[in-house]
């Protein structure tokens, strides 16, 4: 069963984050990264992937000709994606421990758990 | 230089079930023919659906490491339906792409016309924070 438990926060949590102590940041990250070490060895690993920070997000739309539209307001209580890892694992309860583990790491942050759909639309399936 | 193009909604916009059979199978169709496009022209990395907003479970680790899980979430909250992860050689081409599946076709085969919100994947952490 596969799920990706996703990262969130406003800009202004992100914004807090980077303001922090470069040796707080630096042993949050060996934390992740020892995280994602075990995943590998437990066969759990698929992916993980940092964003890059939301002042360069962008929504797009489609205009009528087809050409795209963007737009980079966000509302303040926008919640932006900082990164997510994507777990395959036996049971839900396992993916709910894997983010608890991350939630722990990440000064008590909300991971988001959502398993995969099953179907459609990637042609390597 | 990798992209990940969201596809979000909000919890009452999770109504394609109730879409008719046949613009539905439009919709898919359209979805599948433009991955395979990408994946023809080798910027595809991945596309993934996620199950609906009523499974999706919000988790923090309790004080004894344990995880907490709940369900509550506000009527405001967008949800993530579905993604795409590209590799392309400039931001405008992640836009173009971006567009294309905006304008995917709904109800009656009319262009959705859905923001897709579009946000670089980095390599690594920032380099100023290692």
């Amino acid at each position: 069963m596969k799920y990706i438990l996703l990262m969130s926060s406003t800009r202004a949590g992100v914004e807090g984050y980077h303001a922090s102590p470069k040796q707080d940041i630096d042993a949050h990250m060996a934390v992740l990264h020892r995280i994602n070490q075990d995943l590998t060895e437990s066969g759990e690993f698929v992916a993980t992937q940092g964003l890059t920070e939301p002042k360069e997000a962008k929504i797009v739309r489609g205009e009528k000709n087809g050409l795209p539209v963007t737009d980079g307001i966000f509302p303040e209580s926008k919640e932006f994606l900082l990164g997510y890892w994507i777990v395959d694992v036996a049971s839900a309860e396992r993916a709910y421990a894997i983010a608890g583990r991350i939630s722990a790491a990440s000064r008590n942050i909300p991971i988001e758990v959502r398993q995969f759909a099953t179907h459609v639309g990637n042609p390597d399936k | 230089m990798k992209y990940i193009l969201m596809m979000n909604t909000m919890k009452a916009g999770h109504d394609v079930l109730n879409w008719p059979k046949k613009d539905f199978q439009a919709h898919i169709g359209f979805m599948m023919s433009v991955n395979k496009e990408l994946h023809g022209r080798g910027e595809l990395v991945s596309a993934e659906g996620l199950s609906f907003p009523d499974q999706a479970k919000l988790v923090r680790a309790g004080k004894d490491g344990k995880p907490v899980t709940d369900g509550i979430f506000p009527e405001s909250k967008e949800f993530l339906a579905g993604f795409w992860i590209i590799d392309v050689d400039s931001p405008q081409r992640a836009y173009e792409i971006a567009a294309t599946v905006s304008a995917a076709p709904g109800p009656g085969g009319t262009p959705l016309n859905m923001p897709i919100e579009v946000r670089q994947v980095m390599s690594g952490p920032p380099p100023e924070m290692l």
